[in-house]
């Protein structure tokens, strides 16, 4: 694809913080986006379309959201459209952009959006309602205890145990610690994890990622673009998206296409990637991921969808090895991850922004030293569609 | 700058109402997606990709592209969904055919009518900082718009009646069992009863296909994408000159530009424009540069955008025909593939080259489109080059 | 400066059809106390709860097929944090693969003291056996049964 190659020219994010109540929706997607737009070094005269980013309405309390965030990104009189993939709404968006470019359509594409979670006072309500009313909404699911499931089923087939879920909380929060645009920052022990307060069996308060405000945004541009205004940038060179069934009781029983435990469609959205990026050995060729991991537990079976450790009991051995820590074999979640920071409808989007940050050697305390190539994932819905990234300097 | 790849309309599936209560909405997209399929003559194992649109709040889940997945087709697929408009997912599928990375895409959209009342649905659309308090839903956008315009031009409610009369009169032509269309609510001044049509059920689907995919199976009846164009309004009413509608002349400029049309009035041998006040309709005339405003009186009575006339224009009975909200816009767009593709039925126009689809959709028609298909698909060397999209360029 | 608030609560109403194929499975468990799946005949899996098509093949599932009521937990979780309109904590449940079926069914699980999470997570562990336990007063809805440990 040489000479029609998409690049990542600005990346904006908010500090993420509990709560923004010096800010309505929009402002905050405007803070990302100015961010952006001032790293890209353009002015808005040179957006030519938009794509933004957007999980549940309910989250935010209005409907069709987007619809107010026009002027916040630009869009009066644009082409502009609505992301929505659930958690990975955020990649999805990155993704939708890289093919508004690479369509020969558009040099020049932002990508922006907000969440103000913080805000929102039933998030597990709004949030069981992603099941279907006839059969699985009327049971008390939410996306902790679908997640909690999967744990269950993790250390049943794998023998993961509690803590080694709060191994993953450890590093991230020590990851975050170093990053001042991440939420949770303090760093916590094993011992604090497995004393906090259990939520669903197994899945404590700390293995759980916090409720987030802030916004993100992303200029995307193309290859010739880029070389005609002698722009710096990183690359998008794979990109791919998998979903799985929507029906939780069709991840068990009898031979699963899509096991529980793991991220079956993750795996396959990563095949994608890499075969469309070239890469065939990404244990050697990956050097930093961001994966999209909202508790502890779920960080596991994204490495190993990943294919950045050789099988799932070998996952959990190099995680009690620091192999995925800053200075390790391959950082997982330098910035500190999902678990540190979700304003959903933009998490997805930090993960592509942190590994482009990466590869471009501009992560600052965070940085994983000569990261010159990075992948990004985020999950969406009940952990059923799933999008994927290969960034590369 | 044109699309890398000119993707083609290859199936069409159109089901502006359904009345039966049998099928539960998942197993309605189901049918609307292997309906489209089948018109393609292809299955399930053929399709790359899968774009789908609804709203949220109208289907009462959080995430609707989660039920979508399995009855479309994306288990095991690469699926994205734009909630935005139902457009946007047509828009989304083509630019993803466009880069040549997929050889199809199967899009679907679908407006059910199972909220006990849309109105309300819509009102959580105003923003709660300074709109929500006020009963804010479409039908009052509409109204607002509405009033705006016969502020500007006084005979507008003339042209407005005239353009009710025709697209009744060709719903009827083009269904001739389906009972008189109920309002969708009581008067919002201007917008009378008889302007409005009720909300049905809905759902649509197409196909999307690359050439070389096309040129492969040998696939006939393609309606080709020869330009498209989409443009959003901005977020506050109070913000707008409700009387103009500058994103749809943005969008349209970017379809005409890509398709290389100069004289919009004599491109076209039909329309379909997302009516769901016939002023809408009018403002689009304007916008796609179909007919000036002062004309719009004469021209609707003369009966030049009705079957028959110079440029018909909602042959199908349009939105005031069958309202399936959310879907209306890619109703539009599939309707003009159908009439290219031949396989419009009872509304068929005889030898249709090239149509204009419309779609418009939120408050006032915030989001706008306009897709120009033909049935002759670009040039070799049209493909690559392609025209520029001027306006956008930075 | 003074920073306001402004409350907001949606509360919206939906009548969801069913369908054919959850109709008749609710019936059947409101009246005869039983549970069905339907066949996948490409695949020949059975889908509990019932599905009108596979989202695997994509082709319209057959015949009914009584399932359970024995089965084995597949999955659980036991709740023990308070969430807005979920019920009172704490509570168990999970999936279970009924007798008959291939993929598992939504439930809770009661009877199972949950005192001590890791003792009551013991006794739920995946591959337990249990059985689907009907209400005498059935609605038609997936409450009216749960499991318990054979």
């Amino acid at each position: 694809m040489s000479g029609n190659r998409v690049g990542i020219i600005g990346i904006g994010q908010s500090e993420f913080r509990s709560r923004r109540d010096d800010a309505s929706y929009p402002d905050l997607v405007r803070e990302g986006v100015i961010r952006a737009m001032e790293d890209a070094k353009l002015d808005f005269d040179a957006i030519q379309a938009v794509v933004y980013s957007l999980s549940p309405d309910a989250m935010v309390g209005i409907g069709n959201a987007e619809r107010l965030g026009v002027d916040a990104v630009g869009g009066r009189n644009k082409p502009f459209l609505r992301i929505n993939n659930g958690g990975a709404t955020g990649i999805s968006s990155a993704v939708a952009a890289y093919y508004h470019v690479a369509s020969g359509m558009f040099d020049v594409v932002l990508t922006a959006g907000a969440d103000k979670i913080g805000e929102c006072g039933d998030s597990q309500t709004v949030l069981n309602k992603i099941w279907d009313p006839s059969y699985e909404r009327p049971l008390p699911l939410g996306t902790i205890n679908m997640l909690a499931m999967s744990a269950v089923r993790y250390m049943d087939r794998y023998g993961m145990t509690e803590e080694d879920m709060a191994r993953v909380t450890v590093k991230n929060r020590h990851h975050a610690s170093l990053n001042p645009k991440a939420h949770l920052r303090k760093p916590v022990t094993i011992e604090d994890v497995m004393a906090s307060r259990l939520i669903s069996w197994p899945i404590k308060l700390l293995d759980c990622c916090p409720q987030s405000s802030g916004g993100a945004a992303l200029v995307l541009a193309s290859e010739r673009f880029i070389k005609d205004n002698h722009l710096d940038a990183v690359w998008i060179t794979g990109v791919g998206h998998s979903a799985e069934t929507y029906w939780m009781g069709d991840r068990m029983g009898n031979n699963p296409t899509a096991e529980h435990a793991d991220a079956y469609a993750l795996g396959r959205s990563f095949e994608k990637s890499y075969r469309m990026a070239g890469i065939t050995d990404p244990m050697r060729q990956v050097q930093v991921a961001e994966l999209y991991a909202p508790f502890s537990n779920t960080e596991y079976h994204s490495i190993d969808a990943a294919r950045l450790s050789p099988k799932p009991v070998e996952t959990i051995q190099r995680m009690r090895d620091g192999e995925y820590q800053i200075g390790g074999r391959i950082p997982i979640n330098p910035s500190g991850g999902t678990l540190c920071t979700n304003a959903i409808a933009v998490t997805a989007m930090a993960r592509v922004a942190e590994v482009a940050l990466q590869v471009w050697g501009r992560a600052g305390d965070h940085q994983v030293k000569g990261a010159r190539l990075g992948v990004a994932s985020g999950n969406g819905g009940d952990h059923q569609i799933f999008g994927t990234m290969v960034i590369e300097a | 700058m044109g699309l890398r790849n000119q993707p083609g309309i290859i199936g069409c599936s159109i089901r502006p109402v359904i009345t039966s209560r049998d099928r539960s909405l998942e197993e309605v997209i189901y049918d609307t997606g292997q309906l489209a399929l089948k018109d393609a003559g292809l299955g399930i194992e053929d399709i790359d990709g899968i774009v789908v649109a609804a709203n949220d709040q109208f289907d009462g889940r959080s995430i609707s592209v989660m039920m979508a997945s399995g009855p479309t087709g994306g288990v095991d697929r690469d699926i994205m969904s734009t909630p935005s408009a139902s457009e946007h997912a047509f828009i989304l599928g083509a630019l993803r055919v466009a880069t040549g990375q997929f050889r199809t895409q199967l899009v679907v959209s679908w407006s059910p009518t199972e909220v006990s009342s849309m109105a309300e649905a819509q009102r959580l659309g105003a923003d709660p900082y300074f709109h929500r308090a006020l009963p804010l839903d479409e039908l009052s956008a509409h109204a607002l718009q509405a009033s705006a315009i016969e502020q500007a031009l006084p005979d507008a409610r003339v042209a407005a009646e005239n353009v009710t009369k025709k697209n009744r009169d060709q719903g009827r032509l083009a269904w001739p069992d389906a009972p008189a269309r109920p309002a969708a609510g009581p008067m919002r001044w201007p917008v009378t009863p008889a302007m409005t049509s009720a909300p049905v059920m809905g759902a649509v689907a197409m196909v999307l296909a690359a050439p070389d995919f096309i040129a492969e199976r040998g696939l006939r009846d393609v309606a080709w994408i020869d330009g498209m164009g989409w443009a959003t309004e901005p977020s506050f009413l109070g913000d707008r000159d409700l009387a103009t509608a500058p994103a749809l002349a943005a969008a349209a400029g970017q379809a005409y530009a890509a398709a290389g049309i100069t004289d919009p009035v004599t491109a076209f041998d039909l329309a379909e424009i997302t009516d769901a006040t016939p002023y809408a309709e009018l403002l689009a005339y304007e916008a796609l540069s179909l007919c000036p405003r002062d004309q719009w009186a004469a021209r609707s009575a003369d009966g030049s955008f009705a079957r028959g006339g110079k440029l018909p224009v909602n042959l199908s009975g349009g939105v005031l025909t069958w309202n399936p909200v959310f879907c209306t816009g890619m109703i539009r767009i599939a309707e003009v593939a159908n009439q290219i593709r031949g396989r419009a039925g009872r509304h068929q126009v005889p030898n249709a080259r090239r149509g204009l689809a419309q779609a418009g959709s939120g408050f006032a028609m915030q989001y706008q489109s306009a897709i120009v298909l033909s049935k002759a698909a670009r040039t070799k060397g049209a493909q690559v080059e392609g025209a520029q999209v001027e306006g956008t360029r930075p | 400066m003074e920073l306001l608030e402004r409350q907001e609560t949606w509360s919206i109403t939906y009548n969801h059809a069913l369908g054919e194929t959850a109709s008749w499975f609710y019936a059947k468990i409101r009246d005869e106390g039983a549970i069905y799946g339907k066949r996948c005949a490409k695949s020949g899996r059975v889908l509990v709860p019932p599905r009108s098509f596979s989202d695997e093949t994509l082709q319209p599932t057959t015949d009914w097929v009584k399932v359970g009521p024995g089965g084995r937990i597949e999955a659980f979780t036991i709740v023990y944090e308070k969430f807005n309109n979920l019920p009172d904590p704490p509570y168990a449940f999970g999936y279970v693969l009924l007798d008959g079926a291939d993929t598992a069914l939504g439930g809770y699980f009661k009877g199972v003291d949950l005192a001590d999470p890791a003792a009551a997570a013991a006794r739920l562990k995946v591959g337990t056996r249990v059985v689907a336990t009907f209400a005498p007063q059935r609605k038609g809805e997936m409450l009216d049964f749960w499991y318990e440990l054979a």
